[in-house]
């Protein structure tokens, strides 16, 4: 009997006491160490001009091309004409340029708004969105908004304006339903309001509930600021963009290729090739990096040099920043090469001998790139007397 | 004693023979006379002295053994009442740890499935209990789940490339999952309150290993509402003849959570250290027959609104009431074992709720925010216990799990993605009453055409016992 009881007493205690275990955290301020050495940068300029004229100029670019594409899809309710449909088509490819080149500094409205995922939902539910063709008609934008994200954005209409893509990425218009023509258009309707919503976010308000909040812009440029409640230095900016870099350079490299590319032939599964059905991939992956050479560079493709984080490295180490840039250049083309002298679609390449050694080179390229960033470029701002 | 007197007399009687002896010289000699006289005396003087002494040292004695008996009785009090006050504290247990074996899918697209195995430690429960007196008593339950605690790191499928997410819901969790005091004054009637169990849902009162048939409990119920569901509130309940009845207002949900795969489940408030309850729930239960001892049939209510419990208060300016309503029944005879289960629920402005969770920064429903303005789901699980035939203490059984969280959307059509029939047969065998061993196999299917239906195998093994 005594030792039940004792036995009972040691049970209680002991779980008892494991119960109330729970503390806090030990969130001990770090003290700023003062760098003896490290390098001089003012950053105010390039921060601004990496605002402005890279991330906001590319997110108003892509607000303009949800507004042409909605146009180009309204014109196919009635339109026989194959001519509408490829205009449609390359409306559609133009808005995936200033987007998948903004995955680069995918930070900000469209992750806390979670934007993205309305926009660029993958893989695509090709199951439920053909239940919705079969059983619904007069699609309206907003019925479409409280959908899952798999059957709108992107890829919802890129499989209705090319078809599946397995064998080509050539539809006929004829082939294009009324219902499918009526779900485009309510599809390029949501896709135009959250584009507009996304630009909006960095421009006039970055929480649409709160009429007084600032631009997101602003916040991005004026760190430090007694109002900024998200970033509180200049440094906190600057690792923000770095961080943007890597990770898309590492989802690349290590997600949107090597997933379906697989260990080898026999691995490799097409069905997880991103933008399939228009056989745009290869184009999608090298502006992804396109987007990291502009966040580097400070201006877009051929524009006139301004100050971009290449400014920043140069501050540090002359070498590296050459380096990082050819780095990038090399990382663009190898993607491009995939595709080898047949013009050969990335979903073809990863079962192609010849264009799995070229996929892997690519790899392996943004291997380098990513390992570069993370472990030289990165490790810049500890140096820098900000 | 007895020695002591007998002495006493010895020497009464020798004094008094003595005397007598004397007496044929007394004629002669008055002085000798005297003197013998004088001596009886004062032997009968000391005699009457030695006995009043052990008079009072008989009474001295007398009030010893009283004070003794006393304090025998306080001892045997003591332990009476200690005795007492272990009974009325009670300890419980039970657990399972289960094996299963089944078969996913990479991602939307992908229709050539891949099996997965995997363990785990279900949970080990420990109840605490004490009577306090023979009206009020509490009851204290902790559960283990999953071998451990803190946060964990999950892998969804369903996203883009598959993605790691850090849920810090998920994993190994220490939970209180019930913390309640009773008062009990009669049969009829008792009131209970703190953290409570809701009586919706046949896995909140048939929750251990013993109680229901199949490996894991069931699915059906999981993928709809809370189960085993707990919240804060005040109850009523009790029993007049065959009927039990229970009747709770607690916490209601917050729709914040809901979510298109299991509807109103995760919208348990367990993330948070407080627990919103701008707006509460009623929850009601009428059974004939008791379902944890034998046969019975019951309905349970639930209706509760779920908007104002979201922690952003200005994303939703409409109600979202809830719904859920309950038939259940039991028949357990003989060898005999039938168990069913249907739920239905319906969710006011499931749309607004759906577009609020998607557009609420940092909310994160991902591809999941689509919500059911209705849901079903029901089980019927059927044994029989081999042991009334052969010397084996064994049941076998067949079960059906069924649930569709969106049988019905406001708008547009539902998809059927969500619809899951798992239907399977499997076997119970108990080496001793305590222990529980459980295998099952079945299939999976998915109302989908184009997805593939999967086989599915666990083992388990279950325990409880009361001290």
């Amino acid at each position: 009997m005594r030792v039940k009881h004792t036995a009972i007493t040691l049970a209680l205690i002991t779980t008892l006491s494991a119960c109330g275990g729970s503390g806090s955290d030990d969130t001990s301020t770090e003290t700023p160490v003062v760098p003896t050495t490290g390098f001089s940068f003012v950053a105010t300029e390039m921060i601004i001009n990496l605002t402005d004229d890279v991330i906001v100029a590319g997110y108003a670019d892509l607000a303009a091309q949800g507004d042409t594409l909605l146009l180009a899809t309204q014109t196919l309710l009635t339109s026989t004409s194959q001519a509408d449909l490829v205009a449609a088509q390359n409306a559609w490819k133009s808005a995936r340029q200033p987007w998948e080149q903004g995955e680069s500094h995918i930070f900000g409205p469209v992750d806390s708004l979670s934007i993205d995922p309305h926009l660029d939902s993958w893989p695509l539910n090709t199951t439920d969105l053909q239940t919705q063709l079969d059983s619904n008609s007069g699609f309206d934008a907003e019925t479409i908004k409280a959908w899952n994200d798999d059957v709108q954005g992107f890829h919802t209409m890129e499989y209705l304006l090319f078809g599946d893509g397995v064998n080509s990425n050539t539809k006929l218009i004829a082939d294009l339903s009324t219902k499918e023509r009526e779900y485009l258009i309510a599809l390029a309707e949501v896709f135009r309001d959250y584009t507009a919503q996304l630009d909006d976010a960095w421009q006039v308000s970055h929480n649409p509930q709160d009429k007084n909040a600032k631009p997101y812009a602003e916040l991005l440029k004026t760190p430090g600021d007694a109002t900024n409640t998200i970033y509180s230095s200049q440094l906190a900016v600057i690792e923000e963009l770095i961080n943007g870099m890597i990770g898309i350079v590492d989802e690349v490299g290590n997600g949107k290729i090597a997933d379906p590319f697989g260990e080898s032939l026999t691995t490799a599964d097409t069905s997880k090739v991103e933008s399939q059905y228009s056989w745009n991939s290869l184009t999608d992956f090298s502006n992804n990096i396109i987007g990291v050479r502009n966040v580097y560079q400070g201006e877009f493709t051929g524009g006139a040099d301004k100050q971009g984080l290449i400014d920043f490295v140069t501050a540090a180490d002359t070498t590296l920043a050459t380096r990082v840039a050819s780095e990038i250049d090399d990382a663009i083309l190898k993607i491009q090469a995939i595709s080898g002298s047949t013009s050969m679609p990335f979903r073809q390449a990863i079962l192609d001998d010849d264009g799995r050694a070229r996929t892997q080179v690519a790899v392996d390229a943004l291997t380098k790139l990513q390992a570069t960033l993370q472990s030289d470029v990165l490790p810049l701002l500890s140096d820098w007397n900000s | 004693m007895n020695n002591t007197l007998t002495l006493l007399a010895v020497s009464v009687a020798s004094v008094l023979g003595l005397s007598v002896m004397s007496n044929a010289h007394a004629a002669t000699n008055t002085e000798i006379f005297a003197k013998a006289i004088a001596k009886q005396e004062a032997e009968i003087a000391l005699l009457k002295q030695q006995l009043t002494t052990l008079a009072s040292e008989q009474k001295q004695q007398q009030q010893q053994n009283k004070l003794v008996a006393t304090q025998v009785d306080t001892v045997v009090q003591k332990t009476a009442e200690a005795h007492d006050r272990f009974s009325r504290f009670s300890v419980n247990s039970y657990g399972s740890a289960v094996y299963t074996s089944d078969e996913y899918f990479d991602n939307v697209q992908d229709t050539s499935a891949e099996r997965r195995n995997r363990t785990d430690l279900e949970r080990i429960v420990t109840e605490f209990g004490y009577q306090f007196t023979d009206d009020w008593s509490m009851e204290v339950e902790i559960e283990y789940e999953h071998g451990g605690t803190g946060s964990a790191l999950e892998y969804d499928g369903f996203d883009e490339f598959g993605e790691f997410e850090s849920e810090v819901e998920a994993g190994g969790e220490v939970v209180v999952e019930k913390a309640e005091i009773r008062y009990r004054p009669s049969k009829a009637f008792g009131v209970k309150f703190g953290n409570i169990h809701l009586p919706i849902g046949l896995s909140s009162i048939l929750h251990k290993p013993s109680q229901y048939l199949t490996v894991q409990r069931h699915k059906s119920e999981a993928a709809m509402m809370p189960t085993v569901w707990n919240e804060n509130g005040i109850g009523v309940y009790g029993e007049m003849s065959d009927f039990h009845y229970q009747a709770q207002v607690i916490s209601g949900l917050n729709s914040e959570y809901f979510r298109t795969y299991d509807w109103v489940a995760s919208g348990h408030q367990k993330r948070f250290e407080e627990v919103n309850t701008d707006d509460l729930a009623f929850a009601g239960r009428l059974d004939y027959g008791n379902f944890k001892t034998g046969s019975a049939i019951g309905v349970a209510y639930y209706y509760g609104n779920t908007s104002g419990n979201r922690h952003k208060s200005n994303k939703l300016d409409v109600d979202g009431a809830l719904r859920i309503m309950s038939v259940a029944g039991a028949f357990v005879e003989g060898p005999w074992i039938l168990r069913g289960q249907y739920l239905y629920g319906t969710l006011d402005n499931a749309d607004a709720i759906t577009l609020a969770n998607k557009t609420t920064p940092g909310l994160r429903p991902g591809n999941f925010a689509q919500l059911g303005s209705e849901s079903q789901s029901f089980f019927v699980e059927a044994g029989v216990k081999l042991d009334e035939w052969f010397d084996i203490p064994m049941t076998v059984f067949a079960n059906i799990d069924y649930s569709n969280p969106l049988m019905a959307v406001e708008t547009g059509t539902a998809t059927q993605r969500y619809e899951n029939t798992w239907s399977s047969v499997g076997i119970n065998y108990s080496p001793i009453p305590e222990v529980v061993i459980k295998a099952e196999g079945g299939l999976h299917q998915v109302a989908v055409a184009s997805i593939p239906d999967t086989n599915f195998f666990a083992l388990g093994v279950g325990y409880q016992f009361s001290l």
